[in-house]
């Protein structure tokens, strides 16, 4: 992954104090006026395509520091808002919860230039920028006599600001370590103001503890009800600083309690909102005049409190929800987790998703407690080498280099370098905004087969350091493991499918399409499932070489037994699910070929398009072209497929009868096994968010399996009556709908079961 | 000059820091990029620089009498910055253009200063 493009604009400008500015008008003018119509002089490196960037001064469109005809300075620049006034009770309620709607508007991905730096309170408290925290008030620039009075204003909303600046400067800190998209998920623009970073947290709590305490001294001055209102957003404040605070300590605390709290004050923040007068006038997009951006000055973003409500609800359920996933149970376990956490709808917000990029590694270390290596050997040991000596060698015990476990370990050290950033990043790749998961997945799939190779090489040489016995075939040719390799083979068989099922939930195809990409599905699917097989047949050839062992009731040989018991068990419940998208992935390859055949699939592109079935399927096999294995099918071998060419209607209903059936029995299966291996049985499920929306997922693939069998029905009856009216050159009496995503018909994001129904008018011809 | 010697004396200023002043006061302080027959200017990493409001200056009065009057000093000036911010890439319509200006540094004018002599 490329780290993410950070702008950042120099502070000030830097020039010598000796610089001499010399009146070079008329010249200029004079040497101007010569040029032609149409000449430029210009920079030869600068581009036609640069200057289109360019920001035009005096276009009010474009110039942000433009003053419209009869705006002055003062009123242009300064807005005659005064920050000292007084403010009644609810006008403070109502400034709140506009900076919250804002706060919530920046995390959401909206500049702050149009949401939070909009007020013309924090405007204040940030600029001039202020040395100690004491200078950041609202009676700034003038004199800081009376600092405290009013002290609703200057205290209590003073507070809430400061305590609001620094949790966005927790948030900014954290996305911008982590890899994140600029403008799609998030805007880090500054505009050369600081959000106050410098400044210790305990200063903030303090005050806000101040605020709260000093309300809780006025007597009836407040209306109670407001008054409760205001403790309440101060209440709440400081507990999401506090969570925020906390950030990837949370992998050694453990604790939710902070955004709990902050969970527990929804109810009250909504019901009170209607009590808070808004004050309009406090907030002006004519700031942007004065911060240091490159870009046209742009409109206020107004969001609802609901929906800031909404996404803050969120964020503190996704935030509690995390620590689920910090539990350390292997990678396959924590792939579900990090996956199923990361697929909710709406997707997780881009703090949620940094802090966990994080939490999966930082400082070589997975959630704190592993180190990339043991990762990366658990993963090994789960699927391909259980208890193998491979991942036992270890240089400190063996220092003779001559000796077979030192090289093996050499050589084992050789494959973590290599392989462990891009297995922890296959990981990692998963907080990614969904577009971006894909494309990424494309490009390291290139990786990944180079890395195949690389393995490979290591495999052979391994394999006579350790001295494999070879599995004999029944033709009597000897074949090996080659455990890393197959390993990074499934990894790879893994992203191929991922990139395709991705590609239906972001709506890359085209129904015209659907019939070839669901083929294509389930003709990975069958590959990988091969290559399962062939995993298996060596673990369980390894299991039948300790039996001998097992029999004599060794200790080790117990040990081996379980560890290659528990490898067999994983590779079956790989098997389940992989049967169950196969099976699936053939019964809708088959429905959309039969809706192809009678000409009722709906088509994208016009009959005069230039695109063809050939170009189409160049393009979408674009990611797989470089890929050594699997091998890329050829055109003509897949059309042939994608139209189950010489299979009559008969057959290809009756395979898509049997695949759906089959589909079914196999997501029944997948949805039993839940989403984790468990140690033992009787353990608490140690997940239970992660756990149900995992279900929900598979009962939602279940309900679109459903689904699809209702239109094989459907197909297969408008068939039958079309064969028995003795008619066969009326069309099929069908009308077919594809749901688009988000739509309520369309049960899961990876599979798009046609809407089949009966025309209202018989389409006779 | 003739067209030759304008394209030539436009060219030597690429690259050079140009302080073009607009219409209404703001001046724009930028790496000179590209002209054309009309003067607009292109200029590139440019900051803009605007006179300080009037009320910052009657800030800045405030306290410099508030000052004045404890040191007891007759002076009455007092100095306030202009506000400056990055702005970035921007065109300058010739239109709008009251005054261009060269940062030029002492030695690159004794350098001019000396060329120009026969």
């Amino acid at each position: 992954m490329l780290p993410s493009d950070v702008d950042r604009n120099p502070m000030m400008r830097i020039s010598s104090q000796s610089v001499v500015p010399r009146d070079i008008t008329d010249e200029f003018t004079q040497a101007s006026s010569k040029l032609r119509t149409g000449q430029l002089v210009k920079d030869e490196y600068f581009t036609l395509f640069e200057a289109v960037g360019a920001l035009e001064i005096m276009d009010s469109k474009m110039d942000s520091g433009y003053l419209g005809p009869g705006e002055n300075d003062a009123q242009a620049l300064e807005d005659d808002y005064d920050t000292t006034r007084e403010l009644a009770p609810e006008q403070v309620l109502g400034v709140m919860d506009e900076l919250l709607c804002h706060e919530m508007a920046w995390h959401m991905g909206h500049p702050l230039s149009q949401t939070v730096f909009t007020s013309l309170y924090l405007d204040k408290l940030l600029w001039p920028v202020p040395k100690s925290i004491e200078d950041a008030h609202f009676c700034r620039p003038r004199s800081s006599e009376n600092k405290e009075e009013p002290a609703l204003v200057n205290l209590v909303l003073r507070a809430y600001c400061l305590a609001l600046i620094k949790c966005c400067d927790f948030v900014h800190a954290r996305v911008t370590t982590e890899y994140y998209y600029e403008e799609e998920d998030f805007v880090t623009q500054l505009y050369n103001r600081s959000l106050l970073s410098q400044f210790d947290h305990e200063y903030f709590c303090n005050l806000l503890d101040r605020a709260i305490s000093w309300l809780d001294e006025q007597g009836d001055s407040i209306n109670e009800k407001v008054k409760e209102a205001i403790r309440c957003r101060l209440l709440f404040r400081r507990e999401f600083f506090l969570a925020l605070d906390q950030d990837i300590d949370v992998l050694e605390s453990r604790s939710t309690d902070h955004f709990s709290f902050c969970l527990s004050q929804q109810a009250l923040l909504t019901e009170s909102t209607p009590l808070g007068v808004p004050v309009p006038e406090s907030f002006s997009w004519k700031i942007q005049r004065k911060l240091a951006s490159t870009i046209p000055p742009r409109p206020v973003v107004k969001i609802s409190f609901e929906d800031a409500l909404a996404h803050l609800k969120r964020l503190c359920q996704d935030a509690i929800d995390l620590m689920e996933v910090l539990h350390y149970r292997g990678p396959h376990n924590l792939k579900a987790a990090v996956w199923t956490l990361l697929s909710r709808k709406p997707q997780p917000s881009v703090y949620i998703r940094s802090l966990i990029q994080t939490m999966i590694v930082n400082n070589m270390t997975v959630l704190g407690s592993v180190s990339v290596k043991q990762f990366l050997y658990d993963e090994l040991a789960e699927l391909v080498l259980p208890s193998s000596t491979l991942l036992l060698a270890n240089k400190d015990e063996t220092e003779v280099p001559s000796d077979p476990r030192f090289q093996i370990a050499n050589h084992m050290d050789l494959f973590v370098k290599r392989f462990a950033q891009p297995f922890v990043d296959t990981f990692r790749s998963a907080c990614l905004n969904r577009c971006r998961i894909r494309r990424t997945v494309c490009h390291t799939l290139v990786e990944w087969d180079n890395l195949q190779m690389e393995a490979e090489d290591l495999d052979e040489q391994l394999r006579t350091l350790n001295s494999e016995p070879p599995l004999m075939l029944q033709n009597g040719d000897a074949t090996y493991s080659y455990p890393l390799s197959s390993w990074a083979y499934h990894q790879k068989l893994n992203q191929f499918r991922l990139i395709i099922q991705l590609g239906f939930e972001l709506s890359i195809y085209s129904p015209e399409e659907l019939p070839g990409m669901y083929w294509y599905l389930s003709h990975i699917c069958s590959t990988h499932l091969g290559h399962i097989d062939r995993i298996r047949t060596f673990i369980v050839a390894t299991a039948k070489r300790n039996l001998t062992a097992l029999a004599g009731k060794k200790r080790e040989a117990v040990e081996r037994h379980a560890s290659l018991q528990n490898s067999l068990r994983l590779l079956e419940r790989l098997t389940t699910q992989i049967v169950a998208v196969d099976a699936f992935a053939i019964a809708l390859h088959a429905l959309y070929v039969l809706l192809a055949r009678h000409n009722i699939l709906p088509t994208a592109s016009s009959a005069q398009a230039y695109s063809s079935e050939r170009l189409r399927y160049e393009l979408r096999m674009k990611p797989f072209i470089p890929i050594t294995l699997p091998e890329l099918v050829p055109y003509e071998e897949y059309r042939r497929e994608a139209i189950l060419e010489g299979d009559s209607d008969e057959i290809v209903l009756e395979r898509a009868t049997k695949a759906i059936s089959e589909a079914r029995k196999a997501w029944e299966a997948t949805l039993a096994n839940g989403p984790f291996i468990r140690e033992t049985q009787s353990q608490a499920n140690p997940a239970p968010a992660i756990d149900e929306d995992w279900k929900k997922d598979i009962r939602n693939t279940m309900r679109a399996c459903i689904g699809a069998s209702i239109a094989i029905e459907t197909v297969k009856k408008a068939l039958a009556a079309r064969g028995s009216s003795k008619n066969a050159s009326t069309g099929v009496n069908l009308t077919v709908s594809i749901p688009e995503m988000g739509s309520k018909l369309r049960w899961h994001d990876w599979w798009i079961v046609p809407q089949v129904s009966q025309s209202q008018e018989p389409s006779k011809a | 000059m003739n067209e030759n010697q304008a394209v030539k004396y436009l060219e030597s200023l690429i690259g050079q820091t140009v302080r073009v002043h607009a219409t209404d006061t703001r001046i724009f302080v930028g790496s000179f990029k590209c002209t054309d027959s009309a003067r607009n200017i292109i200029l590139a990493n440019t900051y803009e620089y605007r006179f300080p409001s009037s009320s910052a200056v009657q800030d800045a009065a405030t306290k410099a009498e508030n000052q004045d009057s404890q040191t007891t000093t007759e002076s009455q000036n007092f100095k306030v910055n202009m506000t400056s911010r990055f702005i970035g890439l921007v065109v300058v319509p010739g239109q709008h253009i009251m005054k261009i200006e060269l940062e030029e540094t002492p030695q690159q004018s004794r350098v001019r200063e000396t060329l120009r002599k026969p």
